[in-house]
């Protein structure tokens, strides 16, 4: 039996890894050392035996705690090279300044929590039996939050600044209705929702959360106080949302338009 | 403010939200409402993971200089190199345990501490002190001493920052971190009196 995570909820339960990730591990436990280390080797997600990163954490902290200091290189190792390849797809020098610097600080803080977890077994990396890939888009939020740039290089239209100035123009915000609203199916297609990814990823920072909010379904505003808004989780003014909704809309419906056109 | 009121890290609630199963409307509102003063980072976290969920991991790469790089600074930082020979005997220490250790030694935890991430220079150490350690510590004394003995480790928190170049603490004698630990006179006393 995989031994269970430390790691408690704000409820005081305890957090438990996905069904599929205990099936690997009761699996892999069967496995001997050697032949399981072969079997991590892989790294194509889409290679049949793919051994997720969830169970290699597990078997690295297990290494750990049992003194096998060979094998437990070797899990690094293989980890180490998986999170690199993340790193380098999801932080190419092609979508930010510095990425370099931005992957090598990711790095860095990974490499602390497994430290920490060596030395002092607080329970961090729990997180990363549950979900690998997606703690470490935690982990990379935290750190582009400390030292990213505020936007990524593809910025495609000339930027304003004046968020709290007068209401753009009726031709902006009838582009916005326009954008979605005829058509939110849109969102279904998958290549329609990847180009939209990559386009929202290009937006200033500031327009880039007033897009999420929205498609997440948060309305600008609201009269009924219990409700959750835009507004209030930007801690900022309803006019100043609508006017970043709007800017991001028209940059979206060029970067869109074009994309089709290709 | 209640007693049971714990604060969280950024990095703990981004990491708690990125975990969960699903990441539609009711869990970001949840969190949202949960740690208002984490707003930001968690929309700023929503959207990169709806940025990774477009995106291939499929990269041709030759990390393995990287990856070498990141095994050397793992070892340095953890203090136990991979055969063993010299045991970090306060790897199992939760910080109750670390407290409760220094209590137990008559010493405070700045200078357990400094024992711990081998600031001190061994020579200077005093052995019976090094042998109340051990005891405490349910180790032998030549293991302890060993781990003493091995190169300081560089401080945890700063090791992997890029910003700033990986550097160790320079040792100092046992008599000097004794006086600079801001012990009590009579820890200071207990301490000089064990000198070979």
């Amino acid at each position: 039996m995989p031994e269970a995570l430390k790691r408690k909820k704000k409820d005081g339960t305890r957090y438990t890894r996905p069904p599929e990730i205990e099936a690997w591990l009761e699996k892999i436990e069967k496995i001997e050392p050697l032949d399981r280390l072969r079997r991590f080797e892989g790294f194509s997600k889409r290679a049949s035996g793919y051994v997720p990163s969830e169970a290699l954490v597990y078997f690295l902290r297990k290494a750990w705690a049992e003194g096998a200091r060979a094998e437990f290189e070797k899990i690094f190792r293989i980890l180490l090279r998986r999170v690199e390849q993340s790193l380098n797809s999801a932080i190419s020098d092609a979508r930010m300044d510095g990425a370099a610097e931005i992957r090598d600080e990711v790095r860095g803080r990974f490499l602390e929590l497994i430290t920490k977890d060596c030395n002092e077994k607080p329970d961090l990396l729990d997180f990363f039996e549950i979900r690998f890939d997606k703690a470490l888009v935690a982990i990379r939020t935290s750190v582009l939050r400390k030292i990213g740039p505020s936007t990524v290089k593809t910025v495609p239209l000339e930027q304003h600044n004046d968020d709290d100035g007068s209401e753009i123009s009726d031709e902006v915000e009838t582009a916005s209705t326009e954008f979605l609203g005829g058509n939110p199916s849109k969102l279904d297609d998958p290549a329609f929702r990847s180009a939209l990814a990559a386009a929202i990823d290009g937006l200033p920072v500031e327009q880039k959360r007033v897009i999420s909010l929205l498609l997440e379904g948060f309305p600008i505003d609201s009269k009924e106080r219990d409700v959750m808004t835009i507004a209030h989780i930007l801690q900022c003014d309803e006019r100043t949302v609508r006017n970043r909704r709007d800017r991001a809309y028209k940059a979206l419906k060029v970067i869109l338009q074009e994309e089709n056109a290709q | 403010m209640t007693a049971k009121h714990v604060a969280i890290s950024e990095e703990e609630v981004l990491l708690a939200f990125a975990v969960e199963p699903i990441h539609d409307h009711q869990t970001l509102e949840r969190y949202l409402g949960e740690y208002p003063e984490h707003a930001n980072a968690l929309v700023d976290c929503s959207i990169e993971l709806m940025v990774d969920a477009t995106r291939s991991d499929e990269v041709s790469l030759n990390s393995e200089a990287v990856v070498d790089q990141a095994w050397q600074q793992f070892q340095a930082a953890v203090g136990k190199p991979v055969d063993g020979s010299a045991v970090n005997p306060f790897a199992t220490l939760n910080p109750t345990a670390f407290k409760s250790l220094a209590k137990k030694l008559n010493i405070n935890n700045l200078l357990l501490i400094r024992l711990r991430d081998r600031a001190i220079d061994a020579a200077t150490i005093p052995r019976r002190f090094v042998q109340g350690l051990a005891a405490e510590l349910g180790a032998p004394a030549d293991a302890v001493m060993a781990y003493l003995c091995s190169p300081p480790a560089m401080v945890s928190g700063h090791s992997f920052r890029s910003a700033v170049k990986p550097a160790v603490t320079e040792q100092i004698s046992f008599e000097k971190a004794v006086e600079a630990s801001h012990l009590t006179q009579a820890q200071h006393d207990a301490l000089k009196a064990l000198k070979d």
